[in-house]
């Protein structure tokens, strides 16, 4: 087994990832993509830390639920995001967020 | 290093990889194929870490579920037809604030002194186990979870069917 802060800085690089998508990407889709990049990165976080906690803190499994409890969540959101995207496409023929600016006059 | 911390650098290097490419890649399809790459490989991870179950709920819903989502969306959208700047104009401030964060968690991974195992008596965890776990202490969130998860279809199919009128 790696140590764990090999596993905590992996998981640190794939969330600076995730973000700079976040910020840099124009296309609704593309920063979903990032997100869920992010969300992967503290999940692995959340696993790291039960796995390597469990004998020193007798904890019970909490980090592994709640993994489980964001991936789900993640599909939701995804589900709920792309019906969002895809209205946004139907009403202003664009999915780049930069040229949605209905709440500007 | 044993061989599981060479295969564990490996995936890791695969994950990175994935991930430079879902935010690099000149591509949307190829950036949705690199976002492949990169979520198979944190299953990977969590085989590594001896948690199987979630490396296959990872495969299930993420290797299948959310990439059909995006490429579905991104054929909806017509991401491929008009050629478009896929970048913002933020560029070298998004690069900055990318890297000043990864340099606050290195330095916090490692000036944090971890009150961890040894890594080499960590036992697997069993499936059983978390089951047992999930549908006892857990039971309550469980059903919650499955509550939040059919609100969520059900707008999505809500979101996404026309107007009346429309067309």
């Amino acid at each position: 087994m790696p140590p764990l802060e090999h596993v905590l800085v992996v998981s640190a690089i794939l969330f600076s990832i995730g973000v700079y998508g976040v910020l840099t990407r124009r296309n609704a889709v593309n920063i979903l993509m990032s997100v869920e990049l992010m969300l992967n990165a503290v999940s692995i976080n959340m696993v790291a830390f039960a796995i390597y906690g469990r004998v020193a803190f007798d904890n019970t499994f909490t980090g592994i639920i709640f993994a489980f409890f964001i991936v789900v969540v993640a599909a939701a959101e995804v589900a709920l995001a792309l019906g969002i995207v895809v209205r946004l496409f139907r009403n202003r023929a664009t999915a780049n967020v930069d040229e949605v600016n209905l709440l500007k006059w | 290093m044993s061989a599981t911390e060479i295969v564990f650098y490996g995936i890791a290097f695969v994950m990175i990889g994935g991930g430079l490419g879902v935010v690099l890649a000149r591509n949307i399809v190829h950036s949705a194929l690199a976002l492949i790459l990169a979520l198979g490989a944190v299953a990977g991870i969590y085989v590594i870490l001896t948690v199987e179950f979630l490396a296959l709920t990872q495969l299930v819903v993420y290797g299948g579920a959310v990439i059909m989502l995006v490429l579905f969306a991104l054929m909806l959208t017509r991401a491929r037809e008009r050629p478009q700047a896929l970048f913002g104009k933020n560029r070298p401030i998004a690069f900055t604030i990318a890297a000043g964060l990864l340099a606050a968690f290195v330095a916090g991974i490692v000036a944090s002194e971890w009150a961890t195992a040894n890594p080499d008596d960590i036992e697997p965890v069993p499936f059983q186990e978390i089951g047992d776990v999930l549908f006892s202490a857990w039971a309550v969130p469980f059903e919650v979870i499955s509550v939040v998860l059919v609100i969520a279809m059900a707008g999505a199919i809500l979101l996404s069917q026309p107007d009346q009128g429309e067309q």
